[in-house]
């Protein structure tokens, strides 16, 4: 009733509009590029294994660098902005948990043909411990695998690891222990 | 394999700090050791391949006697051996693909909400010019159905015709739906036209 054509005055506005929010990114395309090709692979890497699904870990890492970028943050150091996108990538894999999505499952490792690795290990052991490994983690709460997984696979200190999911560094000493030690007898009770 | 090591390093300093305690549960208080001043040792030895094959004797012989140390190889080298091949399986877009992505996104999320007042503008002038619509039609009923009759009974010149039109509500309502089909329009080109 109310529709009508656009002019060349709006379309000027809304150019001016669009080109003021690519502007207010957090980062430019250099800064981003060479940022993203350090994390990407980590950060897709743990949202695999907190979410144990492929799919929804390729949805979320582009929402969770989305996110960072949009993020209105001055940031101190690499290792702070790294933390802060690991938060956001935790934050959405609680959210879709909530949503009934990403419901921890046993992933199928995708290589599990008989053979030897390069280094001589055994591909078939090495794919029956890594489904081992999904069953002990689906076992866990998804605070202690983002733990585990922030402290032995991306080694990060306590305060990392605070900063990361939220909590504080007092508590994060504790925490790691019980997780840990919760992995360790699942891993144990499997052999 | 290398980054990791050096990620590893600041949580010597952690570990360093003592050895904290905590009460087991249920009957008897046991102090359980939750970490080992040795487990940044035992991550290093896992982190650059030399568990278990040539690790140091002292090392080897520590962890054989400490529950903390062997609870973290178990986690550490099931974990980090899952990441090594997670790591190689990940399988994501480009940075220039992202970067794309997020820039067309960025616009057209502006572009929406640039938009969205005229949307709220828009329904509100219809809702509002229904209101009128329907609150004229019910007050100025009586004087139009008189009008009509006084019309239909050929009396054309009719007191009852002219105290109608006359009336002060008639009038008022009648002004206000004039005013506002001139002003709606205009007030609607300008919320439209600039924010």
């Amino acid at each position: 009733m109310f529709s009508r054509e656009l002019t060349v005055s709006d379309l000027e506005r809304l150019d001016r509009i669009a080109t003021a929010a690519v502007e207010a990114l957090q980062m430019d395309e250099d800064t981003f590029r060479a940022f993203y090709d350090r994390t990407a692979r980590q950060v897709w890497a743990y949202l695999a294994r907190i979410t144990g699904d492929r799919s929804l870990a390729d949805d979320l890492l582009q929402e969770s660098y989305y996110r960072f970028l949009r993020a209105e943050r001055a940031f101190t150091s690499e290792s702070h902005r790294r933390n802060y996108l690991f938060r956001i990538a935790t934050n959405l894999a609680h959210d879709s948990h909530r949503r009934g999505r990403g419901v921890i499952n046993v992933p199928v490792p995708e290589e599990n043909e008989a053979g030897a690795l390069a280094d001589g290990r055994d591909l078939a052991a090495e794919t029956a411990r890594r489904t081992d490994l999904a069953r002990a983690m689906a076992t866990l709460k998804p605070r202690e695998r983002e733990m585990l997984w922030l402290a032995y696979a991306q080694g990060s200190s306590h305060e990392e690891i605070a900063d990361s999911l939220g909590l504080r560094k007092s508590s994060i000493k504790i925490l790691l222990f019980r997780a840990r030690r919760r992995l360790a007898a699942a891993l144990g009770g499997q052999r | 394999m290398i980054a990791r090591l050096k990620r590893l390093r600041p949580r010597r300093a952690e570990m360093s700090r003592g050895v904290s305690q905590v009460r087991a549960g249920g009957g008897a208080p046991a102090p359980v050791n939750i970490e080992c001043p040795r487990e940044s040792d035992v991550l290093d030895a896992l982190a650059s391949a030399r568990w278990p094959n040539r690790v140091e004797r002292e090392l080897a012989d520590h962890v054989a006697s400490c529950a903390v140390c062997q609870d973290v190889i178990t986690v550490a080298s099931a974990i980090q051996t899952d990441h090594d091949w997670t790591w190689r399986e990940a399988n994501v877009p480009s940075s220039g693909q992202m970067w794309w992505r997020a820039e067309m996104r960025a616009r057209q999320e502006a572009i929406r909400d640039a938009s969205r007042p005229v949307t709220v503008a828009q329904g509100m002038a219809v809702l509002f010019a229904l209101v009128v619509v329907v609150v004229g039609g019910w007050f100025t009923w009586p004087s139009i159905h008189g009008l009509f009759s006084a019309l239909s009974s050929g009396d054309a010149q009719s007191t009852t015709a002219s105290t109608a039109f006359a009336s002060p509500l008639f009038m008022s309502i009648a002004l206000a739906m004039g005013a506002f089909l001139v002003l709606a329009p205009i007030a609607i080109y300008f919320v439209m036209s600039e924010k």
